[in-house]
């Protein structure tokens, strides 16, 4: 009997390696395929270098203590042109460090786009989960209720909550979030509708699984990746607006984002200095763009059109 | 084959509706008849072929017997003992009132798998499995293959969890694939392969019936007869019993000791498979076994392939439902308003220049026109050819008013599945006459 359960737990683990390495192949694959895309790859390498440059902003740049979101305030030296020591890209008006706001900018902007894209994408995929899974009439009242926020344009819509709420950066992501769950809620119910029809939920049903561990085995596993996708799209999409909201002046003044430090630098742009809003401008654009790059690479690859070609 | 004469599967007059919702209050507009009243048993070890056209609700029944779909009427039963069976049958007949409404709810709480819950539940949900038609649907794409068919093994706690897997590849052995298939993903395998994995799948629990869902109809014809060899010596190893859904003939002769035949959500035949194949009783068995060409030798009627569609399931055709397209259709069908439609419609503008109509029933209808001339052509095409004489004789009543036009039918009653002497019954006017 030792002999033989010896040999079997040998066999048993040998082959859950297996399965770990088929596993990391297919994502391996995956992420193979998305590489093959160079414009995917062009999009990686800035989502990569803003991320190494927000998780790094504490050792590129001197935080400015209490607290490192503000901009720190060289009143001395307002209004200097870039390459000016100890302002490598120039000052605002006000004295603010073009560089460093630049820098801490992407901190703010990669924590405003996580905060919102994983408050929307659960909240989102809960609600879409819902109206999919129970139908009827749930699924028509939480339908037409996301029809009433996606019936009004997402800038206008954020910019108004916003103006509600007052000036702050978590106002920001309120109204961000309640803009942006709508799309996922809409994705997943469609996933949800289509893929509890297969045959596989169906199988599952007849060995006797139980409603919360098909939902959690077979239909979000399966209805994941246009979320995902989304997601990815909505990292730069949610900076874009947010960048908006504060040029606007709906953020906190003074606080080192990207959208504050052009609304600073604006007024400075027709007596040719331009460099104060130009910096943080630019750095929307390549964030919003890099993450559309990437969020279409992972669309190519996971779009559900293309999974049972796979 | 079948061993043990213990029938594992009464299905009961089992009907089942599903609603057509319209509008956005989601209003119930009429009902699609999918499944109309279909008995059948199936004894343990033996196989039971199902079949007919797409949308005769074959597939319906395949997943109301699997308990996916609620009935809307009627009962399935799993493993009666037979002394219950007796006493539904005493039920059945009306006049003998000795079985109480007590008694038949009793055998429904602990028999019906529409009214079992918990532990005898779980307990038909480990002896009844099923395979679906289309491979790549019935897999989940994220999933190993250890995952999928080792499922149900975890589900129910067969074994504890180091079992698991030996157990696992066991199953794997038994439809031809091995230990070195474990750990694939579904879309790295063929159709024929995938289908292996759907039953080892359905296997696990060690079910005594399992429903097989048109199995090879997606299979390449060679692959085809190495799964049908498969199930069948799985039957011959383990005993199991099969309802075996498929459209294909020539599978079900390798395949079913008994057929029950279906159309329009009803059984129109049914019995020993031989019987059916070498006599055939109802025209549409007829013209099924006709239309299927390696098959034509042995029919000796010399019929041709059925004209039309099937009728709408949301107005199935009172009387006889075969009649539309039925051949050899007889008075007693059962003729109604409907068919007077179904046989003009494609008549050059007869029905231009209906107004409307006045249905008060099946049988009785008000055509009214917007000239005379199309009302006086409707009173011609009525008398024509167009119209088979087997309808004219049941027409009660046929008026032109005007622009007005009255049609009558003799009411007709449901046609009843008669025994056909040989052991099989059919649903037709014409058996026994």
């Amino acid at each position: 009997m030792t002999q033989d359960s010896r040999t079997n737990s040998i066999v048993i683990n040998g082959l859950n390696d297996s399965a770990f390495k088929v596993r990391l192949n297919r994502n391996l694959e995956i992420i193979q395929s998305v590489l093959a895309n160079p414009t995917t790859v062009i999009g990686l390498v800035i989502v990569i270098l803003m991320l190494m440059m927000a998780l790094l902003a504490p050792v590129i740049t001197e935080p400015n203590m209490p607290d490192p979101y503000q901009m720190p305030r060289d009143w001395q030296a307002a209004r200097s042109a870039p390459l000016t020591p100890g302002h490598v890209l120039g000052t605002t008006n006000r004295g603010g460090d073009v560089y460093y706001g630049v820098v801490w900018g992407a901190r703010t902007s990669l924590k405003l786009s996580l905060i919102v894209v994983c408050l929307t994408v659960v909240l989102g995929v809960t609600i879409g989960s819902i109206a999919g899974i129970v139908g009827g009439k749930v699924d028509e009242v939480l339908m037409r209720i996301v029809d009433v926020f996606l019936s009004i344009p997402e800038l206008i819509f954020a910019l108004a909550i916003a103006a509600i709420l007052g000036p702050s950066f978590t106002n920001i992501i309120l109204a961000l979030v309640v803009v942006f769950w709508v799309k996922y809620a809409r994705i997943m119910r469609a996933q949800v509708i289509r893929i509890k029809q297969r045959d596989y939920v169906d199988a599952a049903r007849i060995m006797g699984d139980s409603k919360i561990q098909i939902y959690l085995k077979d239909i979000l596993p399966n209805s994941f990746s246009p979320v995902m996708v989304q997601a990815t799209l909505d990292m730069g999409n949610i900076v874009l607006v947010g960048a908006t909201l504060s040029f606007i002046g709906l953020s906190e003044a003074g606080i080192a984002e990207w959208g504050v430090l052009v609304s600073e630098g604006q007024a400075g742009i027709s007596a040719g200095r331009w460099w104060a809003s130009t910096f943080p401008g630019l750095m929307v654009f390549l964030w919003a763009l890099a993450f559309n790059l990437v969020g279409d690479g992972l669309r190519d690859v996971l779009d559900p059109r293309t999974e049972t070609k796979r | 084959m079948s061993s043990a004469d213990k029938t594992i599967l009464s299905v009961k007059n089992v009907k089942k509706h599903f609603p057509i919702k319209e509008g956005v209050f989601q209003k119930v507009v009429g009902q699609v008849h999918a499944v109309d009243g279909v008995n059948f048993d199936i004894k343990e070890g033996e196989t039971v072929g199902l079949v007919g056209e797409s949308g005769c609700g074959k597939t319906t029944i395949g997943r109301c017997v699997a308990g996916l779909e609620a009935l809307t009427e009627g009962n399935i039963y799993f493993d009666l003992p037979s002394d219950k069976i007796a006493l539904l049958e005493d039920s059945e007949k009306q006049d003998d009132k000795k079985v109480s409404a007590e008694q038949i709810e009793e055998i429904g709480n602990s028999y019906d798998i529409g009214k079992i819950e918990g532990d005898l539940f779980n307990h038909y949900r480990r002896n009844c499995q099923m395979v679906f038609q289309d491979s790549f649907a019935s897999l989940s794409p994220r999933q190993l293959v250890s995952d999928i068919v080792s499922r149900p093994l975890r589900v129910h706690n067969v074994c504890p969890e180091n079992e698991v897997i030996p157990r696992t590849i066991n199953l794997l052995e038994q439809v031809g694939l091995g230990a070195q298939h474990l750990y694939r993903f579904p879309h790295q395998f063929s159709g024929g392969q995938r289908q292996r994995i759907s039953i080892a799948r359905a296997l696990a629990l060690d079910p005594k019936l399992i429903v097989l869902d048109e199995p090879t109809s997606a299979l390449d014809v060679s692959v085809q007869a190495q799964i049908l060899n498969l199930l069948h010596d799985l039957q011959k190893k383990r005993g199991l019993a099969y309802l075996f859904i498929t459209h294909n003939l020539s599978v079900i002769r390798h395949m079913a000791d008994k057929i029950v035949v279906m159309y329009l959500g009803k059984v129109v035949e049914a019995g020993n498979t031989e019987d059916i194949f070498a006599n055939p009783q109802h025209p549409y068995t007829k013209a099924l076994l006709a239309a299927s060409p390696d098959l034509q030798s042995e029919v000796t009627s010399g019929m041709a392939a059925l004209d039309g569609a099937i009728p709408d399931p949301a107005r199935p055709p009172q009387g006889c439902s075969f009649r539309t397209r039925c051949p050899v259709a007889q008075p007693e069908c059962g003729w109604e308003v409907d068919d007077v439609v179904r046989r003009l419609e494609h008549k050059d503008s007869i029905f231009n220049f209906l107004k409307e109509v006045d249905q008060s029933d099946a049988f009785n209808a008000k055509f009214t026109f917007e000239t005379e001339a199309a009302a006086n052509q409707l009173m011609a095409a009525m008398k024509s050819d167009d119209i088979p004489d087997a309808m004219k004789k049941m027409v009660s009543k046929l008026n032109c008013d005007a622009e007005h036009v009255t049609v009558s039918f003799k009411p007709a009653k449901t046609v009843p599945l008669i025994a056909c002497g040989n052991g099989s019954s059919a649903r037709c006017v014409l058996v026994n006459k």
